[in-house]
């Protein structure tokens, strides 16, 4: 199993330049730049389109494997995260750097679950429709989705309103956090390290 | 409420013991299994070894762990 997941890294990693590749290639062949009738590009158009899926598929294994494997865990994302622990105190400091990450990394998340939950509106409404006199209106709301409802779904506005500011929801895509959350992990991980190691290190 | 406990510092002769067996940080980590870093932090009093190292320490200079690793009192 050690083996066969090695070799399914290496073929991963050594993948990924191809893959790059191909999709640009393909990108080029879909935008008709190169004549449909050619017969190498259209072999090799197909070529790409089956790498490519046999990519997808080792890359949704390979995650698969990071979840349930520890060593293959410690394998990987040792190497991608610098950690290197030769002794006791190396342990002892990337366990204080991973205490750092973890709570960092919740405190962000805290931050976007509430930048998610929050609305916030301020409008202006037509004078015959004004309230107690007034017209400029704000309006705050907490808003939780268990699902992403497509826009469709929301009910339309009735009131003829001037929206001024307006927010609702975090403006991000879930990728986007999913992203920046692994890239904090890894630099939060790797700054806290540092800076232990200056700190015990006199 | 409970007195509030003194703050205690390791200190060790190790720079000592090195010094006495003409003996570098390099050396010293090698065989004790850690690294120079290590070595380094301790005798700068910024890492206090696990207990298992400190007994690894003391047994290869043939002595006992008092004599290495002793404890004061931190004056404030």
């Amino acid at each position: 199993m050690k083996k066969l997941d090695s070799m399914l890294l290496k073929s991963f990693l050594y993948g990924l330049p191809v893959v790059i590749v191909l999709a640009v290639l393909s990108y080029v062949y879909s935008l008709g730049v190169v004549n449909n009738a050619n017969a190498y590009f259209n072999l090799l158009n197909s070529f790409a389109g089956f790498v490519f899926a046999l990519w997808m598929t080792l890359s949704l294994y390979l995650s698969f494997r990071l979840i349930i494997s520890g060593p293959f865990r410690d394998q990987v994302m040792a190497r991608l995260t610098f950690i290197r622990e030769r002794d006791e105190r190396e342990a002892i400091l990337t366990g204080k750097a991973a205490r750092t990450t973890f709570l960092t990394s919740l405190a962000i998340l805290i931050f976007l679950f509430c930048l998610s939950c929050f609305q916030v509106s301020v409008y202006r409404l037509p004078p015959e429709k004004a309230v107690n006199g007034k017209t400029g209106i704000v309006s705050l709301g907490i808003g939780f989705n268990l699902l992403e409802h497509s826009k469709q779904d929301k009910p339309k506005e009735i009131i003829e309103k001037k929206d001024i500011f307006s927010y609702t929801g975090l403006p991000l895509s879930s990728t986007t956090v999913i992203l920046i959350l692994i890239i904090w992990q890894i630099i939060s991980y790797n700054y806290s390290m540092r800076r232990l190691t200056k700190v015990i290190i006199r | 409420m409970s007195k509030p406990l003194p703050q205690l510092k390791i200190m060790n002769r190790l720079h000592v013991l090195r010094a006495e067996r003409r003996m570098t940080q390099e050396q010293l980590a090698k065989e004790v299994g850690v690294t120079r870093a290590t070595i380094i932090a301790i005798e700068g009093g910024g890492y206090n070894p696990s207990l298992e190292l400190a007994f690894r320490i003391a047994r290869y200079f043939g002595a006992d762990i008092n004599t290495i690793f002793s404890i004061e009192e931190e004056t404030k």
